[in-house]
């Protein structure tokens, strides 16, 4: 973990911000009196850090859970067990395994034993849940709602069963719902800030993209998971502590989408819109317990309408929540960058060089490559053309690990990548770009950049890392470093992902047609572009492209794809001279 | 023997109706990519639906017409007032938005109608039993597995053959290339969703005549099964959906009838080992048994 004093002033002064708020709010609506409205703050708060609990994991992976609430459980009965004097357990537990029996420990304590409890369970059903892709996480975490439901429900030697714990010693006041709250919202902003952290989020934007750039699904998510876990245990603890007792029906999966609906309608992505969910669903609920009381319109279940009306209006109206993606962390880390001193690195040309031999793939019945191979040889550039369906992109889908091969041997020099995964391809030094363009749309320009150049630091340390700021400045993105990459229009977009895979320090790029939707003149730019960055980095080129005007021009040496073989190859004059080419790739006719 | 027998049937039987759920799930899935949670409140809609007919003089010999039209109706305006405005959002969005409107949907049947159950009277010869050489079924296991098969059969031929099922099943396969085929969008859809509700609707009659009562949530217990017998299948696969609801089925009942005798004092953990399996079914195969592979190009 790096984590610099920056990025803990900078959460910091965040959480700070964003406590006062709700305190303010909170003690002009207390102020008012009675002790509902104490309960009613002690209720929001323990909400808020279950809410920023789901925000680490939901909103930084993009994976949803269901299962939140089941590890909230544990941790609320973990407490229980614990916290309840022993006098009273002998009572009401009068079987309780593990020689619980004799332990009664304070709040404190008690707290940091459901932490620990539930970050231990978690962290091994994390495994699974960190591990599976698509649907799957989200079905793995409801199974964990259902098992850990009828384990509690059941095992009454320890828990009682469905009538739930009651005797918790209570914490006095809200004081310490507010530290929680505190502790809660410095960690999800840091977690934000660190390394692992910006990784979650790549794969959230786009789980193709980031481990074609070196970023490890797995490790990003379970370190979410786990950071997630410790919050969510303690925001359950201190409800189950400022209530004094548990039961079942706290965890149910509905109670989970009260979380999860406060999450979303604020804006998963930021702890700013996590903040603002919970204020506005808490009130709202209130006001719409109040306005179906049956002195006033007597509507039993009036909140249940409030929740769902609120979170399908915003779904249709505002999918990404009401901040978006705007969030005071995000805005004070714009404010706070400071360009750091350009350093002009020496160009390193690579040792190695990158070949692809005898490469068959099949799709199904279909052939998609029979035997076609290629050589990049360092610092070099080549052009890779063919008709449409020649087998240019799985050529790169196979080189990159995203498509696996029947048959055929990849290595670069001499470490061997037939095999290898994308991440481990992207990490031994290949960085590619997506011919549908793979951005990670809602983090800003810069942002995209950075990112790659945080895998370089931890993984291509041994080679001159380009300065990300500089290669904003060549790609002519400075103008626009902190807007949504989303936002750019088409070509600037293709020369942002140009400089996303450059910050990765690769002894290779490969550009999956770089050009397309490209008008000529910018086509004519993008071979200047191609070759400066290439020479700044030092790295190879293989670049596909279906404009022969962008090929000829940009490469030293041209390999013509022809249904999965390789046609001809040869310098670009060659190529054209060729016969054969003309035929295949502009019809007998030409 | 007989007892795995009757546990088999029994299992058959439930597995049948997720089946039949998850298939609309898997169906909806294939077009827009959207895990419906809203779908169960389809049977919901149907039980309220039996419940008022009942009311004013209803009667089991037409009620299931009753029953699958107000299914079908009912998912063609999900996809009418909600779906259709968010179709090109990414799946995280469409499924927050059909849990959106399963909340809404027991929200509103708590306060115009009740929160408390609501029943009417079943067909008077669901429990009865019969016996083929000693060994006794319900009656209405075997209507369920038999009407199951037949909607299935049916289903199976509207796919095959008719244009309507073909256009769904290239729209499945790639939407964008269905739409530059002449396929319509709005029309595959809303037919896909129309579909998905009468799928339900034979679900719904098959479970009301079971358990004839209404209640506000009482369409989510059967939702996240049939969801996660959808998954089990592998989302957007037809055969899929139809294993993952016989296996989940035939699962619950076998470790219902047959955990006790493993391992003593673990029936009431049933659930909870069903639930254990499928994480780890999860973790080996996350893409189901039957793996889709989406029209996404790399």
């Amino acid at each position: 973990m790096n984590i610099g004093l920056a990025k803990v002033t900078r959460s910091t002064l965040a959480s700070t911000a964003l406590i006062a708020i709700v305190a303010t709010l909170a003690m002009a609506y207390t102020s008012g009196g009675g002790a509902s409205r104490d309960s009613l703050i002690a209720e929001m708060l323990t909400n808020f850090i279950l809410v920023l609990g789901m925000q680490v994991f939901i909103g930084n992976t993009g994976v949803l859970s269901f299962g939140h609430m089941a590890f909230a459980q544990i941790a609320s009965y973990a407490t229980a067990v614990v916290a309840i004097p022993i006098a009273a357990k002998a009572k009401s537990l009068p079987d309780i395994p593990f020689g619980l029996a004799d332990v009664e420990v304070g709040a404190f304590s008690a707290t940091l034993i459901a932490i620990a409890v539930t970050m231990v369970l978690g962290a091994l059903f994390g495994v699974a849940v960190c591990r599976a892709s698509g649907l799957a996480p989200t079905m793995i975490t409801l199974a964990a709602l259902f098992v850990v439901d009828q384990v509690v429900k059941n095992w009454k030697e320890l828990t009682r069963g469905a009538g739930g714990l009651s005797g918790i010693p209570r914490i006095e006041g809200n004081g310490w719902l507010w530290v929680g709250a505190f502790v809660a919202l410095v960690v999800a902003h840091l977690f934000q800030e660190t390394r692992i952290g910006r990784f979650a989020i790549a794969t959230r934007e786009d789980e193709l993209a980031a481990p074609a750039l070196g970023i490890r699904l797995f490790s990003s998510r379970y370190a979410a998971w786990a950071v997630s876990m410790g919050l969510t245990a303690l925001g359950a603890s201190l409800r189950a502590q400022s209530l004094g007792s548990v039961n079942p029906k706290q965890f149910t999966l509905d109670a989970g989408i009260l979380v999860l609906v406060m999450l979303v309608v604020g804006g998963m992505h930021t702890v700013s819109g996590a903040v603002l969910g919970t204020v506005l669903i808490t009130v709202g609920n209130e006001i719409f317990r109040q306005l179906g009381d049956p002195q006033r319109l007597g509507i039993e279940r009036f909140p249940d309408l409030f929740l769902g009306g609120t979170m399908l209006l915003v779904m249709l109206l505002r999918p990404s929540g009401i901040l978006g993606d705007r969030d005071l962390a995000g805005w004070l880390r714009r404010r706070m960058y400071r360009r750091g001193p350009a350093v002009e690195i020496e160009p390193q040309v690579g040792e190695r060089a990158l070949v692809a031999s005898e490469i068959e793939v099949l799709f199904g019945g279909f052939v998609a490559l029979d035997g076609a191979g290629l050589t990049v040889r360092p610092g070099e550039v080549i052009g890779l053309i063919g008709p449409n369906g020649a087998g240019k992109t799985t050529l790169f889908n196979v080189i990159t690990g995203i498509v696996p091969e029947q048959a055929g041997r990849v290595a670069l020099g001499d470490r061997d990548l037939t095999d290898a995964k994308p991440v481990d391809v992207a990490r031994a030094g290949l960085a590619r770009t997506f011919q549908n363009l793979r951005l990670f749309k809602n983090l800003s320009v810069r942002e995209n950049v950075a990112l790659t150049a945080l895998v370089a630091a931890r993984h291509r340390g041994h080679r001159a890392r380009p300065d990300p700021d500089t290669l904003l400045d060549d790609a002519g993105l400075t103008e626009w470093a902190d807007r949504p990459a989303g936002t750019l229009d088409y070509g600037n977009q293709r020369r942002l992902e140009l400089a996303r895979a450059a910050a990765l320090a690769p002894e290779f790029l490969l550009l999956d047609e770089p050009t397309s939707g490209m008008s000529d003149q910018e086509s004519l730019a993008m071979v200047q572009s191609v070759r400066s960055v290439a020479a700044r980095i030092g790295a190879g080129v293989l670049v596909i492209d279906h404009d022969l005007g962008f090929i000829t021009r940009i490469s030293d040496h041209i390999v013509v794809l022809n249904e999965g073989r390789v046609l001809a190859e040869g310098t670009p004059a060659e190529v054209r001279a060729n016969p054969l080419v003309a035929e295949a790739y502009l019809g007998s006719s030409a | 023997m007989t007892k795995l027998l009757q546990t088999i049937v029994d299992g058959l039987g439930v597995g049948s109706t997720y089946a039949l759920l998850a298939l609309g799930i898997s169906l909806i899935f294939g077009v827009m990519h959207l895990v419906n949670f809203a779908h169960g409140e389809l049977i919901t809609v149907g039980a309220y639906t039996s419940y008022f007919f009942f009311l004013h003089g209803g009667s089991w010999w037409w009620m299931p017409f009753v029953i699958i039209a107000s299914a079908m109706l009912a998912s063609v305006a999900t996809e009418l007032v909600a779906f259709r405005w968010v179709r090109n959002s990414s799946p995280f969005t469409l499924l927050l938005t059909s849990f959106a409107l399963e909340r809404l949907s027991h929200a509103l049947w708590q306060i115009f109608v009740s929160p408390k159950q609501r029943a009417f009277p079943k067909p008077s010869w669901v429990f009865n039993q019969f016996k083929i050489a000693g060994v006794s079924f319900e009656v209405m296991d075997v209507v369920t597995i038999a009407v199951t098969a037949a909607t299935l059969v049916l289903t199976a031929v509207i796919f095959k053959r008719t244009l309507f099922g073909i256009s769904v099943r290239g729209a499945a396969e790639d939407f964008d290339a269905a739409r530059l085929m002449g396929v319509r969008a709005n029309r595959v859809i809303s037919g896909a969703f129309a579909f998905a509700g009468f799928l339900a609707g034979v679900a719904a009659c098959l479970i009301l005549m079971r358990s004839p009562a209404a209640e506000p949530s009482m369409g989510s217990d059967w939702l996240l099964k049939a969801v996660i017998a959808a998954v089990i299948g592998g989302l957007g696969s037809f055969t899929g959906a139809v294993v993952g609801g016989l296996v989940l089925g035939l699962l619950e009942t076998l470790t219902r009838a047959y955990l006790p005798d493993l391992a003593d004092g673990w029936d009431k953990f049933s659930t909870a080992v069903v639930f254990v399996l499928i994480a780890l079914f999860f973790v080996v195969r996350p893409d189901g048994i039957f793996k889709v592979s989406h029209a996404e190009r790399v």
